[in-house]
């Protein structure tokens, strides 16, 4: 009887484990087929040309044209040195204490004009990308130049072999390879060439730009991945008006929105409307921070940069601009949206994440202790960028700051003019984001907190603070190095070197028969399209 | 006639050359230019990759040789390299007139077909109520701008129908009806706006010619209603409508911005914002001397109209 009994209870469970498990594996068979059409906010600023850009309206139509060496598994959501996958390196092995990394090349793979891909193309890249001496091509604008500073030399052994050869230890370069801003570019064709067209080596073949319109694609059928891409086409539709994007999403006109962009009242509404849309938080790996220009009184004063740092409620910024749209962390963005963020408890430490009374006390102290006060109001110019998302989140900490004694003016500067000016230092405290092409320290740490990087607006600069950046990147060991990172990030609070507010989340918004796109935790990342396709 | 032409052209021509130098000058004084844009996407600023920049597109150059070069390069029908897009200028600009200009007129059209007979209707039946419902229609299209009417327009369409027009330019050759309806919306919104004010304009010079002895001779002299009023009154009420009109037409060639925007159509008036915004000289340079060759050719084309309506105008 008992037996008989748990041969119906066996029965029941698999029966449920079937219906849960079998049911959703069957339907989730990948079809090939169709077209999507894709949200593009904006023309292309300088066309597919990936290594002359920092920005996702570059980066988000043009990777289904390209490949990289290795890249973050598109069906995992958040990227880390562990779902790295081979993409044109079939495989990669470390050498000499992690100083030599080795790559072995698919063969057989072609670009899209016909010509064979090999070991060159990839030299060529990199060696323009960190201007060698021998360089053979140069690069009009070169953002990411610093990435790969730590690299001595690029040997090809043969045709399917690439050598990095590292000035010192440095595992998380694979994470800077496996971002979207990282395509091969074709040794044979000029940099210049990739404004206006592409020849890549990527999933789908660039049929058409049309200026100010769209961007089409069809699929690679010489793709080195065999069955892939599932879709015929891409297409992505310029739509520069914010509420003809969402109406047109809505409409089902378009099928996936750009990333980054989908706001979390956006997506309520979205979803009132259309209930059948799946909508995925994810984190956009973008940040709100103040800048503070540390070589100018009165930003040089530590006490003072506290002070502002602690007036600021991070959670009260979130609910009132971004209506609940974002978390807090700090230098890194924060778990579960990312790897390497503090924990809630770490952040409670920090100035400014506190209880918003105690820290609004906390940053009157300091300011008295810095000479000022009621009496003696401190008066400065807040710039920040002529973009609504900007001129909101700074509205906000004048308002803040107003409360602990320091009266700020807001100036908007023309976008033309933002960086040139951050750049120069001409400024004395700024309301800024901060986008990162990889959820990575090393991309960060260097670009935006080094001495030197063009990319440092507040021109902080701390040795020991430097020696630490250099030793977590060295860190063959990620449970170490995340310890040493966690203790950056705190240093960085603590030195209120650039105070982060927030990190942003996007509200990300398809419709349902959009499969295998899966948003990850970086906007720059996951648009190659490979494994997309349409269950319709 | 042709003497009167050619005088009006002779000035067209001072215009446009008055209009190039201040819309050159006007582009170098607005802060910033394409290489700081450039920068700016890529998050960084380096002074000498600037430079090597600004060599490359001939931005280093003194401006009078710059702004020469631009009169040479009309003269030839060259219109120079777009800055951001890297190719020529033409290319850029060509299908985008075609849009603008095709979206304009049939705005106008609609704004005809709605203004003048609800004009003359209101005129005809003064204070009465369906007069006083057009004055209230009438005003409503004043208030309401374009770019509102359209976005409710769309939300409405989106909402009710679960449809939106189509977000990239149809050729009529391609889909004809997918093609009128990509223009007529966007026409109804900008066309309403324009009517309300034919409408008042017709309205009010009916009115005035109404009073006029003639009129008062015709209806003494028994002639139908319909007769006195367009034959007679209108005829010599239009001249002001069709000053409108011109005025209307020439604004829509360059003030369909929003609207081109939020129907998506990639017209002249949208991409000259992005154009300026990118300060993408050659574009916006060439771009605004189109619309004011535009501007000016369809203010002769009224000129010359007024003489076709009214034959006690003389051309000397």
């Amino acid at each position: 009887m008992s037996r008989m009994r748990a041969s119906i209870s066996l029965a029941i469970v698999s029966l449920v484990l079937v219906v849960a498990l079998g049911t959703p594996a069957i339907s989730q068979t990948p079809k090939s087929g169709g077209t999507l059409n894709v949200t593009q906010r904006e023309d292309l600023p300088q066309g597919f040309a990936i290594h002359e850009t920092q920005t996702s309206s570059t980066v988000w139509p043009s990777m289904p044209c390209f490949n990289n060496l290795v890249i973050y598994d598109p069906a995992k959501k958040v990227e880390s040195l562990d779902t790295i996958v081979g993409e044109l390196a079939e495989k990669w092995s470390w050498q000499e204490n992690y100083r030599n990394l080795v790559f072995f090349l698919r063969k057989g793979v072609k670009w899209h004009d016909g010509q064979p891909f090999t070991s060159k193309d990839v030299k060529y890249t990199f060696d323009m990308i960190r201007e060698a001496p021998d360089a053979p091509a140069k690069l009009r604008i070169n953002p990411r130049k610093d990435w790969y500073a730590n690299v001595d030399k690029i040997e090809t052994p043969d045709a399917n072999t690439v050598v990095f050869h590292l000035k010192r230890p440095q595992p998380s370069i694979l994470m800077m390879l496996a971002s979207g801003y990282s395509p091969i570019y074709a040794a044979h064709v000029p940099p210049a060439n990739y404004r206006t067209s592409c020849v890549g080596t990527g999933p789908f073949k660039l049929k058409e730009w049309r200026k100010g319109e769209f961007v089409e694609y069809v699929k690679n059928p010489d793709y080195f991945v065999k069955g892939r891409p599932y879709l015929d086409g891409l297409k992505y539709v310029i739509i520069v008006e914010r509420g003809t994007r969402t109406a047109a999403l809505q409409s089902g006109a378009v099928d996936i929105p750009f990333p980054g962009e989908t706001s979390k009242t956006q997506s309520e509404q979205l979803k009132k409307a259309v209930p059948q849309l799946v909508v995925t938080p994810v984190s956009e790996n973008v940040n709100n921070n103040i800048i503070m220009n540390i070589k100018k009184p009165p930003f040089d004063n530590l006490k003072v940069r506290l002070a502002v740092s602690h007036a600021i409620d991070r959670r009260a910024l979130i609910q009132a601009v971004y209506q609940g749209g974002g978390v807090v962390g700090a230098a890194m963005a924060p778990k579960p949206h990312a790897f390497w963020g503090l924990g809630e408890k770490e952040l409670e430490a920090l100035p400014g994440y506190g209880k918003a009374a105690d820290e609004k006390a906390k940053a009157k102290k300091l300011m008295a202790e810095a000479g000022y006060g009621p009496d003696k109001p401190l008066k400065v110019e807040m710039v920040t960028r002529a973009i609504p998302v900007y001129v909101d989140m700074a509205s906000f900490v004048i308002n803040e700051l107003k409360q602990i004694g320091i009266e700020s003016t807001l100036k908007q500067i023309e976008t033309a003019q933002w960086h040139a000016m951050a750049v120069r230092g001409e400024y004395q405290i700024g309301a800024n984001l901060t986008g990162l092409g990889a959820d990575d320290p090393d991309g960060n740490f260097y670009e935006n907190y080094a001495c030197g990087s063009p990319r440092n607006y507040t021109h902080y600069c701390n040795e020991q603070v430097q020696k630490m950046f250099d030793q977590q990147s060295q860190e063959v060991d990620q449970k170490k190095r995340l310890q040493q990172v966690y203790a950056i990030q705190k240093k960085l609070e603590d030195d209120a070197a650039r105070p982060i507010l927030s990190w942003r989340i996007d509200y990300f918004t398809l419709w349902p028969h959009v499969k295998g796109l899966i948003a990850q935790n970086n906007v720059y990342n996951f648009g190659r399209m490979q494994e997309v396709w349409r269950d319709k | 006639m042709k003497s009167y032409v050619a005088q009006r052209l002779g000035i067209a021509v001072l215009t446009l050359v008055g209009m190039s130098i201040v819309i050159f000058a006007l582009l170098r004084l607005a802060p910033g230019d394409i290489v700081d844009i450039l920068f700016s996407t890529a998050g960084y600023v380096n002074e000498s990759e600037k430079q090597a920049i600004l060599k490359e597109l001939g931005m280093d150059r003194p401006y009078w040789i710059q702004y020469l070069d631009w009169i040479r390069q009309i003269l030839t029908g060259d219109l120079g390299k777009s800055y951001r897009y890297d190719i020529p200028a033409w290319d850029v600009i060509r299908p985008l007139v075609p849009v603008t200009i095709e979206l304009a007129v049939l705005s106008i059209i609609v704004a005809v077909v709605l203004g003048v007979p609800t004009g003359v209707i209101s005129a005809v039946r003064q204070d009465s109520t369906l007069d006083y419902v057009l004055r209230v229609l009438s005003l409503a299209g004043l208030s309401m701008p374009s770019f509102w009417l359209g976005m409710v327009i769309i939300l409405g369409m989106v909402s009710w129908l679960g449809w939106i027009p189509p977000l990239t330019y149809v050729k009529p050759t391609d889909n004809f009806k997918a093609h009128a309806i990509q223009f007529m919306l966007p026409a109804l919104a900008v066309g309403y706006r324009s009517s309300a004010l034919i409408m008042r304009i017709t309205r009010s010079s009916l009115l005035e010619v109404m009073r006029e002895d003639y009129i008062r001779t015709a209806w003494a002299k028994g002639q139908a209603g319909r007769v006195v009023i367009w034959r007679h009154a209108l005829k010599n009420a239009i001249l002001p409508v069709v000053t409108v009109i011109g005025i209307e037409f020439a604004f829509l060639i360059g003030g369909l911005v929003v609207t081109e925007t939020v129907f998506n159509l990639p017209g002249v008036a949208r991409f000259l914002v992005q154009a300026i915004l990118w300060r993408d000289y050659p574009i916006v340079q060439n771009l605004v001397m189109f619309i004011a060759i535009v501007v000016i050719l369809s203010n002769l084309f009224v000129d010359m109209l007024y003489g076709v309506l009214d034959p006690r105008v003389r051309y000397g």
